[in-house]
């Protein structure tokens, strides 16, 4: 009789975990601050791991480049320029790139020719890759983000920072409608 | 191919007719012996019904996928991982162990999904280093729960996985296989519980792990780790009463081999010494395998020695002619002791 009841409590363990996990990145989602980062197209779509849409966060550079050093990973400082946020600077530590902006998130950002004469910076941030939606959602954000190509950003990634300095994706807001993570 | 019933049948005429077993002992001796257990028509169809409908199952949840709300995804995969989880444990009550066995590496599989998946559903970025390793270590506690050689089987291949991912962008560099320290523990649960599939398992994870640990593979790391393939395959010899020795042996042999050619890869000026050395261990092993009867210890070593003497032809810059040469003194030679100990062998 113990062996059966052994499976069942590893089971129950294992399960909870994986419970657990799903639970505790949602009250990080949630708690965390939400900051609007504007998105740009780009190809292709997985068709193996379901529609969703590649989270590739960039916005053109006022001025001089704010990043010292280049793709480094590390803490990116973001300021609010209007309702959304764009990237002041970069640090090797949370308080070195906190004095840079408002908000400090681990992740990597890169300066980049946007074509022009003016730069345009790339940002990965660690924990927002992708977001899966079903067929007619992946391809109406895949509309939105073809628009934007040739107009003002159309779509942005919802993104709550936690305390941790971990960015959780929250959702996308595409045309000024949002489509949130939530449990249904 | 004729069940032990029907081979015992036939030898029992035989030494019947010969007079070394009374005729009438005959029914007894064979009322003894279970029938082997018949698939029924019945029972193969309820098998194809059963597999057919969790195919449907599959694809209908498939084909709905995208329309279902996230926390009934999640239900569902949670669900799978009960039931299976939940079978093992019903089946352990009943004490079949192969079912067992079977539903437990099976609940272990869908629960490295289950991890892939909420993390598809939920959006939570992760290394899949992180998930690999966690699925295994999951499939571990599994193994350990219901004493599942296939689950532990799962779990090695999962550590093993997550190995070859790497940690993603940003990670620390990995200083360390986890499958290192999970194949020796693969290869004591195999000891343990006798099991031969999880033995052959972990004895590739451990030759796999232990040669291509990260850091520099100089000559005497290598050396020490023939060493301790060596010794481990000693205590494997010396405790070859044990069903599952003679797998771990042969696997053991393999590692150290391996290990040995390694620590000569920049040998230099004693790469000569190096190589008649690992020819000598080769031709060893052959013997040994011959000698134990055992089939993969003796492919080992002539493995090992057509190897070896690759290696020399490479390191002579020997042309065809030259080889033709080497290969025909290595074949007199083993031909000529072959024959010598045919000769001095007893009557």
């Amino acid at each position: 009789m113990r062996r059966p009841l052994l499976i069942l409590v590893a089971a129950g363990v294992l399960a909870a975990a994986l419970i657990g996990l799903v639970v505790r990145e949602d009250r990080a989602r949630t708690a965390g601050t939400e900051v609007l980062l504007a998105m740009q197209p780009l190809d292709p779509r997985s068709l193996l791991s379901g529609h969703y849409v590649i989270v590739d966060i960039v916005h053109p550079v006022p001025g001089a480049c704010p990043l010292s050093g280049r793709g480094r990973d590390g803490w990116i400082a973001l300021s609010p320029r209007g309702r959304t946020h764009e990237v002041t600077g970069n640090g090797a530590t949370r308080e070195a790139a906190a004095r840079k902006g408002r908000l400090a998130v681990r992740g990597a950002a890169y300066c980049v020719s946007g074509g022009g004469p003016q730069e345009i910076v790339q940002l990965r941030l660690r924990g927002v890759d992708r977001f899966h939606a079903d067929q007619d959602e992946a391809q109406s954000i895949e509309k939105a983000l073809d628009a934007s190509r040739t107009g003002p950003a159309q779509v942005f990634a919802i993104v709550s920072v936690g305390a941790d300095g971990q960015a959780r994706l929250k959702g996308l807001e595409v045309n000024g409608r949002r489509t949130e993570l939530s449990w249904f | 191919m004729a069940s032990y019933r029907t081979r015992l049948s036939q030898d029992l005429d035989r030494w019947i007719a010969a007079g070394l077993v009374p005729a009438a002992s005959r029914e007894a001796m064979l009322a003894g012996v279970e029938e082997p257990r018949r698939v029924d028509a019945a029972t193969a169809l309820a098998v194809v019904g059963a597999l057919l409908a969790g195919a449907a199952v599959i694809a209908f949840v498939a084909a709905n996928w995208d329309g279902l709300a996230r926390i009934v995804r999640f239900g569902l995969i949670l669900a799978a991982f009960a039931a299976t989880a939940g079978g093992g444990a019903w089946a352990a009550w009943k004490q079949r162990p192969v079912l067992t066995n079977s539903l437990l590496a099976l609940a272990a599989l869908i629960y490295a999904g289950a991890i892939g998946l909420s993390g598809q559903i939920f959006d939570i970025a992760g290394h899949p280093q992180a998930a690999l390793r966690g699925a295994g270590l999951a499939a571990f506690v599994l193994a350990l729960a219901g004493r599942s050689s296939g689950a532990a089987i799962v779990a090695l291949a999962l550590i093993g996985l997550g190995d070859m991912a790497g940690g993603g962008p940003g990670a620390p560099r990995d200083l360390w296989r986890w499958e290192a320290a999970a194949a020796p523990a693969g290869m004591a649960l195999a000891w343990f519980w006798r099991s031969r599939p999880l033995a052959h398992a972990a004895g590739l994870a451990i030759v796999i792990a232990w040669l291509t640990l990260p850091g520099e593979r100089d000559s005497w790391r290598m050396l020490l780790t023939a060493v301790v393939f060596g010794l481990l395959a000693g205590l494997a010899r010396w405790r070859r009463d044990e069903p599952v020795a003679r797998d771990l042996l042969g696997w053991l042999i393999v590692g150290a081999l391996a290990a040995f050619a390694l620590a000569g890869a920049e040998a230099g000026e004693l790469s000569l010494v190096h190589r008649g050395a690992l020819l000598l261990l080769s031709a060893g092993v052959v013997g040994w395998g011959r000698h134990d009867r055992h089939d993969l210890l003796t492919a080992v070593g002539v493995i090992g020695m057509l190897g070896t003497v690759s290696l020399i032809l490479f390191d002579l810059g020997l042309g065809l002619m030259a080889a033709a040469g080497v290969f025909a003194v290595c074949a007199l030679t083993a031909l000529g002791v072959g024959l010598a100990l045919r000769r001095s062998a007893p009557p």
